[in-house]
């Protein structure tokens, strides 16, 4: 299979030669035509920056970036065919919804009966029957998405491009709409590059990922292999929330004496006594499915995921900790 | 628990007076409104009222006093040869230097929302506020001298050679003449540089509301530039552009002072205004005049609402 | 304003009653002066010493007779009469063009000429001149006079030019160049009548006796010698000190215009002059004439007075270029003028000048046959305008 998208020591630094803001720095990157992949990181990694020059609204300082094989380098946005779906949305409010959808028919030159049948079309696709007529102004957040997704898709371009695109949604929303788009992905068979700084979101809906950090791929592979199995603290702290261990932890815990992460659902609450691991309970936060515990042992804090109905500690009681050893993932690198 | 009190002691004046506008919000927004309100009543609609009256009496034509009774013959003699030639004249010049402005503030407009910021914003701002500081008179003076026939153009252009375009161009019958400064020529340079802050200022306030995500968009959806300035720039700065051109268009349409200085002596409405007014005092024939730009907006207006150059407001 | 707008709401529907009082008995004596004056003048008739400490007939005449002196200064003729329509004025320096308007429209009151021991002095072609006398009752005291001269450039005309031709008909000036763009034309209706005066001269199958009275016929052939002068013409000039900067920067060469841009020009060292050409001169003759609901009569009846037995005679028409109206101020000694100044400003040419006076319908020619002053205005317009 061709890579939709590669990315060849690709940077991208701001500001003087003598204090460059390296924005990106050296990412190399395959995309699989197909997939669902997902960039995730904090603000500032580089994960959005990644995506403006893949749609050509920054230009790299260095390296190469193809699309399906050929060099973009001198192609501006409005020949590649990609499309984007932007945070804000960004729909001309000038026009209604019907003439923002077929915006891309119509620099193109397609005539205004085809554009407007298509335009229906897309807005069925995204479900938003019978509002063609209405101005992005009149519409809510929700709909102003769809919106915004039908009018990246009527190009159909080869690959689609989500910047954060469910950030401003309230989270029932957010959840409908995961769903929604990961099912148009299926269905278009296009290739979906999505960033955005909510791990969960990034896990749930993507085939594979990449985490940024400080403008560098931290790590890249499948959800599963990243949640199970971070290749680094800041990788196994920024997605999901598993105990990180330092090396004299970790040695506390049966490890060598590495960085390692520990899953709060891989541990279990014993009697303290004659119990190597133990400490006192200094937080209990009650989630729903379950509570999660926090247990301060010496040199560090654990956190433990108590399921509903099993018994729950007293604060400041002093409890003992039981774990998978087979669940301790050591780092490779700090 | 502490013995603080719920309710808090009552300072002062400053503290009654904010309950009385928490109690009773319309009477902030009364205090507030009602000085621009007498204002904006009494003395510009009495005196528009005052002057709409005016322009329905007529005027005795030996004596010079003003007939004060109603009759439409002051209308009537708009219609002259020679006062429907003003009007044109007048509303050509007008168009002429709003497009003149509205195509030279432009660039510096963009350039100013989209790329100028901290220093360079600073600079922009100075730079087209300078003009604004020094008197207007004085601006309208210097600018005779530099189109005059010996005048600073004329000699930078025999400088570098380029007399035979300077000429070419004052050759042109309707805006030559026999010097920029003696030409309609010069006087849409002037006007065009008098007016040209109106025009950028509004312009650039409204680009700068215009999202650069809108112009990705644009050409993330395969627009080229000039697709996108067509589509969604312009669309968008309109209103800007619009508030603009009425600045540029009302003023060139009131003024009197640089058709006098500057161009052939051939009459605008401001002028015919300010001498029938001023010094014929023939004011029922000014009055009717100075009606014209008023019907001329309105009219510049609803076209402007019919296109739909308020649809991005 | 306020009490305008309110009566002239007042009475929208009905027909006012004419506005024009009718004209005061005039005054039989002189009492104590009222403490003030206020006069409407050109730009520089009435000084005090301010532009220039030499030039001052203004302060004595106020510790004299106590009346304090103000100035509202008017560009042109028409403003004068806009202005004493107004009211609020005592006294007008108003020219012929302007005064027989004043007088019609009743702005004006009759002059006791006996309440001005000095009345005898005028120059005696002055005296009952018609411009002010109407039905044999003066309506005011002669001020000062002075042609409308061509001024024109010494480097192109070694010699002075003999006729207005050099303005009115396009032709190759001695340095060779053509006139076009290069010559200038008053910017005021009354201007009509210079060009009636060069067809009087050059067509006299026209048969005009009077630039200020022509027939339609008469009227229509000076408008159309203005049509072909619009062609040589760049820019009016309506200020004069615009006409000065167009001398010394727009290449203007020749002009009608008066003594007093001659004079500053000459003074600034420009190579001008100015000559009476072949056909004569228009020229102005200004008359202090007294509002008819003045508040300072007394005052103004002093300064009547004043205006003819000082030294504003005399000093005037050194600062202004223009002719006393007192001859004797030429000679006695009161000012700084001289016979020979006196001279050069055209005293001896009182002939040659025709003096402005305001066109009317019925005129010598008969009733109602002449072009009224009011298609001057219009028609001037539409000529400037290239129609």
């Amino acid at each position: 299979m061709t890579a939709a998208v590669e990315f060849s020591g690709v940077s991208r630094h701001f500001g003087t030669a003598s204090a460059p803001v390296k924005a990106v720095d050296g990412v190399d990157l395959t995309i699989a035509e197909g997939s669902f992949f997902a960039m995730l990181g904090p603000s500032g990694s580089g994960k959005t920056t990644c995506l403006r020059l893949i749609s050509g609204f920054e230009k790299p300082t260095g390296g190469v970036i193809r699309i399906f094989g050929q060099d973009v380098s001198d192609i501006p946005p409005n020949r590649r065919n990609v499309n984007t779906v932007f945070q804000d949305y960004a729909l001309f409010p000038h026009m209604n919804v019907r003439d923002n959808v077929a915006y891309g028919l119509m620099v193109k030159g397609v005539d205004r009966r085809s554009r407007n049948d298509r335009a229906e079309e897309m807005l069925s696709l995204v479900k938003l029957d019978g509002y063609a007529d209405r101005k992005p102004g009149q519409l809510s957040g929700g709909q102003r998405q769809r919106v915004a997704l039908a009018r990246a898709l009527v190009n159909e371009p080869r690959v689609l491009l989500l910047d954060e695109p469910l950030g401003a949604l309230d989270l029932k929303l957010r959840e409908a709409m995961q769903d929604e788009l990961k099912a148009l992905q299926t269905r278009l068979g296009i290739t979906f590059v999505f960033v955005t700084h909510d791990q969960g979101e990034a896990l749930s809906m993507a085939d594979s990922l990449a985490v940024f950090n400080e403008g560098k791929i931290a790590q890249i592979g499948t959800p599963a292999d990243i949640y199970a199995r971070p290749r680094t603290r800041f990788v196994a702290d920024f997605v999901g929330s598993s105990n990180v261990l330092t090396p004299e932890v970790t040695r506390a815990f049966g490890g060598p004496a590495k960085w390692s992460s520990l899953r709060p659902e891989a541990l279990r609450l014993t009697a303290a006594d004659g119990v190597a691991l133990a400490g006192q309970v200094t937080a209990i936060r009650y989630l729903g499915a379950g509570s999660r515990v926090s247990v301060a042992l010496p040199g560090s804090e654990i956190a433990l995921l108590v399921p509903a109905g099993e018994a729950l500690p007293e604060q400041g009681a002093t409890v003992g900790l039981a774990f998978d050893p087979a669940a301790l993932h050591i780092m490779d690198e700090a | 628990m502490t013995d603080a009190p719920a309710i808090l002691p009552e300072r002062g004046l400053g503290d009654r007076l904010t309950a009385l506008f928490w109690r009773h919000p319309r009477l902030l927004l009364a205090v507030l409104l009602t000085p621009p309100l007498l204002w904006l009543g009494v003395v510009y609609l009495g005196s528009l009222f005052a002057l709409l009256l005016q322009s329905f009496y007529s005027i005795d034509e030996f004596s010079g006093m003003v007939k004060e009774e109603f009759t439409l013959k002051t209308y009537a003699e708009l219609f002259r040869a020679q006062n429907l030639d003003i009007i044109l004249r007048t509303l050509l010049m007008s168009a002429a230097v709003t497009i003149g402005c509205a195509v030279i503030a432009f660039p510096i407009a963009y350039y100013a929302a989209r790329f100028a910021k901290g220093k360079w914003k600073a600079v922009f701002y100075l730079g087209v506020m300078l003009p604004l500081w020094s008197s207007y008179l004085v601006k309208v003076y210097a600018w005779k001298l530099i189109l005059a026939k010996e005048g600073i153009i004329t000699w930078a252009a025999e400088g570098v050679g380029l007399s035979m375009i300077l000429n070419a161009i004052l050759a042109i019958p309707g805006i030559g003449g026999n010097s920029l400064s003696t030409s309609p020529m010069g006087t849409f340079i002037v006007f065009v540089y008098v007016w040209l802050p109106y025009m950028i200022l509004p312009m650039q306030a409204s680009l700068e509301r215009v999202p650069t995500s809108m112009l990705e968009a644009s050409a993330d959806l395969g627009a080229s530039r000039a697709q996108t300035f067509r589509t969604v720039i312009l669309p968008l700065a309109m209103p800007g552009v619009i508030a603009g051109s009425i600045f540029t268009f009302s003023l060139t349409m009131g003024d009197y002072i640089i058709p006098q200085i500057v161009g052939t002596s051939a009459r605008f409405i401001g002028l015919a205004v300010y001498q029938l007014q001023g010094t014929a005092g023939n004011i029922p024939l000014a009055a009717a005049f100075a009606v014209v730009p008023i019907l001329i907006m309105l009219v510049y207006l609803t076209i402007a609402k019919r296109k739909g150059a308020f649809d991005a407001l | 304003m306020n009490k305008k707008t309110l009566k002239l709401t007042a009475t929208t529907a009905i027909a006012l009653v004419s506005a024009m009082s009718p004209a005061l008995a005039q005054m039989t004596e002189v009492g104590p002066g009222e403490g003030a004056l206020s006069i409407v003048a050109w730009a520089g008739y009435v000084e005090r010493g301010e532009t220039d400490p030499a030039f001052d007939w203004v302060t004595k005449f106020e510790e004299a007779s106590g009346c304090k002196v103000s100035v509202k200064t008017a560009n042109t003729s028409d403003e004068m009469v806009a202005l004493m329509n107004e009211g609020g004025f005592d006294l007008v320096t108003a020219s012929g063009d302007a005064s027989l308007r004043l007088i019609a429209g009743g702005r004006v009151q009759e002059i006791n000429k006996d309440l001005i021991p000095s009345w005898s002095t005028i120059d005696p072609r002055l005296q009952d001149a018609p411009w002010h006398t109407v039905d044999g009752k003066h309506y005011g005291v002669p001020y000062m006079w002075g042609p409308n001269v061509l001024m024109y450039n010494t480097e192109v005309f070694k010699e002075a030019p003999t006729s207005w031709n050099v303005v009115f008909e396009e032709q190759t000036l001695p340095d060779g160049a053509s006139n076009k763009g290069r010559v200038q034309a008053y910017d005021g209706p009354i201007h009509i009548a210079d060009a009636a005066q060069y067809l009087m001269f050059h067509k006299p199958e026209l048969g005009i006796t009077s630039p200020y009275e022509l027939n339609e016929d008469q009227y229509k052939a000076a408008l159309d010698l203005l049509r072909g002068q619009r062609e040589l013409v760049g820019r009016y000039w309506h200020d004069a000190f615009i006409q000065i900067d167009d001398f010394k920067n727009e290449g203007v060469v020749a002009s009608g215009s008066w003594p007093f841009q001659v004079n500053l020009l000459k003074a600034g060292g420009a190579p001008v002059a100015s000559v009476i050409p072949q056909e004569g001169v228009t020229g102005w003759a200004d008359t202090t004439m007294l509002h008819v609901d003045s508040e300072h009569p007394n005052c103004a009846y002093m300064w009547f007075e004043h205006q003819l037995s000082s030294n504003l005679q005399s000093d005037l028409s050194v600062w202004f270029g223009a002719n006393p109206s007192v001859p004797a101020a030429c000679t006695d000694g009161r000012g700084m003028q001289t016979a020979e100044g006196c001279t050069t400003n055209g005293l001896d040419d009182f002939d040659k000048v025709r003096f402005w006076t305001t066109p009317v319908a019925d005129c010598s020619q008969g009733e109602d046959t002449c072009v009224p002053y009011y298609r001057w205005v219009s028609d001037y317009i539409g000529v400037i305008g290239g129609r």
